[in-house]
């Protein structure tokens, strides 16, 4: 058995065919030997009486050859007569000679002493009639004609006595087919029922690991990978294909285990490192705010500038006091709205501060509509925009650099214009910072953290229009203005809107 | 398991068919005997040959000898002097026959005595022939039973007449064989007769021929009797048939207790009609004892070359009173 089931599905599924087959060629075979053995009993039932009958139609042409020769001497009859004679003594001979309990027998045996001596009396007429004996052969003839009828008689008394013997026989062997015929039913219906079963188990056998991996491999489709693999049991193609999807399977989890680990581990980095960034963030926060303490800033400053009042340094005073000035809008203006002036006073004082520090290089103009001046707007706009301009438009310049703040009605928006006569801008470098695309490079000047995109993006917040602020650069050393158009009403009580 | 389970009912079919088929196929296990003898009777049906027979027979088989009553099988109905003549031409080692004192049969018997076949002749003999030996009764013996048993109804019946009138006596006697054991058996009862008639009382007694050339001229002949104006008083039939067909022949005409009839042989309907009253008495041979002096004769004859001339078995009268008593008897030995 175990050598069947490491035999090849091709030739395990052959084998069953040819045993199943086998059997049904051995029971043919079989039921062919059976039949062929009942016929040839049925055909052999009343040979005794053919062979009977044959004996008697001899025993007549010997009578009338013997006839024949007596009335005419023809040679013909002579030449009948010792043919058939010797075929009746050949046939007579093989009849039985014992005295047994079966009547037959004894009967056969009669007959067959009978016959001899019919025959001699037959042979002794012949002989006298050759001799032209008349008395003896008529004598002879007698004899034998009396012999011929009882005989004659014997025969037709055994084979009717035979017959019904045989038809008894005939009918058993009639009775014995018919129940060769329900046999046969019996073994044909046992030999198709045994054939479907093997086959049923065998191909049941055969399929049951393949049921198993289509289950497995269903589960495994769903996502279930946990699933139990199937036994592979037989050495077969199944078995094998089984194996190969065990060992895949494992394979799956491996994989699926060494990427969920190393993706746990990446986002414990991620994690850490943002939480280092955030910690630092925070720290420098703490420091910075550790650091600047307003009030000591601007009594420390407040102190400077009355130092300088005390020494009669008006300009010393004037610029410490402008320093204070600029830090406290800085520090105090933790609202995000402010007013325009306060953005216009913040740009002067950022002017001032650079004049000092740049020996009064700046040209400052200022053409300022006071009545627009309560417009409503983010904090830290203009401050940037102009650092902005001081730091890459006329900073490296040669000549004098000039910055011009132009605030002018314009019905219902405010227009707040810093412009320079710096470098000026590419437009595409234009097009770049409106769309947030400017990458400053590493060891640009860096205005107080707060970058263009910064201030662009806030503004547009703030008016909710994409063309809220606008820069215009003739090219390359023609300067530079950047164009804000605020909403007059502001924002604080809802917003109205700007157009043009 | 299942392969296995297939064979197992193929195998079990086979058996089961072999079984049922050699029911059939079987041949019974023939027994093969050293001699063949046949025993030849005028009728193979009537019962007191079938019981000398059977008693023959089961002497013989004792013997490894197997004993054949001719005719028995045979489909046309043959003359004793026929089937004499296929046993002969047959070869067998033994004749027993129910002879005549016919030439015709005493040529037979001689023909198969130069053939080396020993014949004996039974009940009825050929004694000018060359047979070893004869089987049969005493034919003087029974003839004086049946005086006696004459003498008794002569006596009964006188006391019913007051000794008036004549007692006529018939005795049925077979007219083709010249038989000279009949010749003996009347001659018998005329002598006893006549001596134990003490009273001298008046009495005939006469021989009525009966044919017997066909199965059915002996039963005419009787019948004629009853039609004739002076019916006898006592029948006395010498084999079975004529005591059947006087029965019968009594009973139809209404002659109960006029006519005695003396039977011969001691079948069951015989024996019954005693019982009844029809039949006076019968005379009762011992079947098994004839049947085997038969083959007894014969093995003789083989063993020691020559037997006893003349086998006498034994008779037995059955009247009323011992008919139930031999009716048990005969059922016993049964």
């Amino acid at each position: 058995m175990n050598k069947f089931r490491k035999l090849p599905l091709q030739a395990r599924i052959i084998a069953v065919y040819i045993v199943t087959n086998l059997l049904i060629f051995v029971m043919n075979i079989c039921l062919l030997a059976g039949i062929n053995k009942m016929t040839l009993d049925l055909g052999m039932v009343y040979q005794d009486n053919r062979r009977l009958d044959e004996i008697s139609e001899v025993l007549t042409d010997v009578q009338d050859s013997i006839a024949g020769y007596l009335s005419s001497k023809a040679t013909d009859s002579l030449e009948n007569y010792y043919r058939n004679s010797q075929k009746l003594s050949d046939m007579t001979e093989d009849l039985k000679d014992e005295v047994t309990d079966d009547l037959f027998d004894r009967m056969e045996r009669n007959i067959r002493n009978m016959s001899r001596e019919y025959l001699s009396e037959a042979e002794q007429t012949i002989e006298a009639k050759r001799g032209r004996n008349v008395e003896k052969y008529r004598i002879h003839y007698e004899r034998a004609e009396e012999l011929y009828g009882d005989i004659k008689d014997y025969i037709i008394s055994l084979n009717s006595v035979r017959f019904a013997s045989n038809s008894g026989e005939y009918s058993g062997l009639m009775r014995a087919f018919k129940a060769f015929e329900i046999v046969s039913i019996t073994l044909i219906v046992l030999v198709l029922l045994g054939n479907i079963l093997i086959i049923i188990r065998y191909v049941k056998k055969l399929f049951a690991p393949l049921k198993k991996l289509a289950k497995c491999a269903d589960e495994v489709a769903d996502g279930n990978f946990d699933t139990e693999i199937p036994e592979a049991g037989t050495d077969d193609e199944i078995g094998v294909v089984i194996k190969a999807f065990g060992k895949m399977l494992v394979s799956i989890r491996q994989y699926i285990k060494q990427i969920r680990e190393s993706m746990e581990k990446e986002r414990h980095l991620q994690e850490q490192e943002l939480m280092m960034e955030a910690h630092l963030k925070d720290a420098q926060l703490k420091y910075l705010q550790a650091q600047i303490n307003p009030h000591f800033l601007f009594n420390t400053l407040n102190a400077g500038a009355q130092l300088a009042m005390m020494e009669g340094a008006d300009r010393t005073y004037e610029y410490v006091q402008t320093v204070a000035d600029f830090f406290r809008y800085n520090v105090k203006k933790q609202e995000s709205e402010v007013e325009l002036r306060e953005e216009v006073e913040l740009v002067d004082n950022y002017i001032k501060i650079l004049n000092v520090r740049f020996s009064g290089d700046i040209h400052y103009e200022r053409q300022v509509d006071e009545s627009c001046l309560d417009v409503l707007m983010p904090n830290m706009i203009l401050q940037p925009i102009v650092e902005n301009a001081v730091n890459h438009g006329i900073r490296d310049m040669l000549g004098e650099g000039r910055i011009v703040l132009k605030v002018q009605d314009e019905g219902e928006c405010v227009a707040v214009s810093i412009s320079d006569n710096g470098k000026g801008i590419e437009p595409e470098d234009i097009e770049k910072i409106l769309s947030g695309n400017w990458k400053k490079s590493q060891d640009q000047y860096d205005n107080n953290g707060i970058g263009m995109d910064n201030v662009i993006t806030r503004l547009r917040l703030f008016t909710e229009k994409e063309d809220a602020i606008e820069i215009k650069s003739e090219g390359k050393n023609k300067g530079c203005e950047v164009i804000m158009r605020l909403p007059r009403a502001g924002r604080r009580d809802g917003g109205l809107k700007c157009t043009g | 398991m299942i392969f296995f389970a297939i064979l197992a009912a193929t195998i079990i079919s086979y058996i089961f068919f072999k079984i049922h088929v050699a029911n059939y196929d079987k041949n019974p296990e023939s027994n093969v005997y050293d001699k063949y003898y046949v025993m030849i009777t005028d009728n193979y049906k009537s019962d007191f040959w079938q019981a000398v027979y059977k008693s023959a027979f089961e002497e013989a088989k004792a013997e490894n000898i197997y004993l054949d009553l001719m005719g028995e099988k045979l489909t046309n109905a043959h003359t004793v002097e026929e089937l004499m003549r296929m046993a002969i031409a047959s070869h067998v080692d033994g004749i027993i026959v129910y002879a005549n004192e016919q030439t015709g049969m005493t040529r037979l018997i001689n023909e198969a005595e130069e053939k080396g076949i020993p014949v004996v002749t039974l009940y009825g003999d050929n004694t000018h022939s060359k047979r070893i030996s004869f089987v049969g009764v005493g034919s003087f013996d029974i003839g004086r039973k049946y005086g006696r048993q004459v003498i008794d109804i002569i006596n009964e019946k006188k006391q019913k007449t007051d000794g008036k009138g004549k007692v006529q006596i018939s005795v049925l006697v077979n007219t083709e064989m010249q038989d000279p054991a009949q010749n003996i058996i009347v001659l018998a009862i005329k002598e006893t007769v006549k001596q134990l008639n003490a009273e001298n009382t008046d009495f005939i007694i006469n021989t009525v021929p009966v044919e017997n050339q066909n199965p059915y001229s002996a039963e005419e002949t009787i019948r004629d009797l009853f039609l004739q104006d002076e019916i006898p008083d006592v029948m006395i039939c010498l084999n079975e048939l004529d005591t059947v067909c006087a029965y019968q022949a009594v009973v139809d005409y209404n002659r109960v207790g006029d006519v005695d009839i003396l039977g011969y042989s001691d079948s069951d309907k015989i024996i019954s009609a005693i019982d009844r009253g029809v039949i006076y008495s019968t005379i009762s041979i011992d079947t098994t004892q004839m049947g085997e002096y038969c083959v007894d004769a014969l093995n003789d004859f083989y063993n020691f070359g020559e037997t006893s001339e003349y086998y006498i078995s034994d008779i037995e009268l059955i009247n009323r009173e011992n008919a139930a008593e031999y009716s048990a008897k005969e059922s016993a030995d049964e």
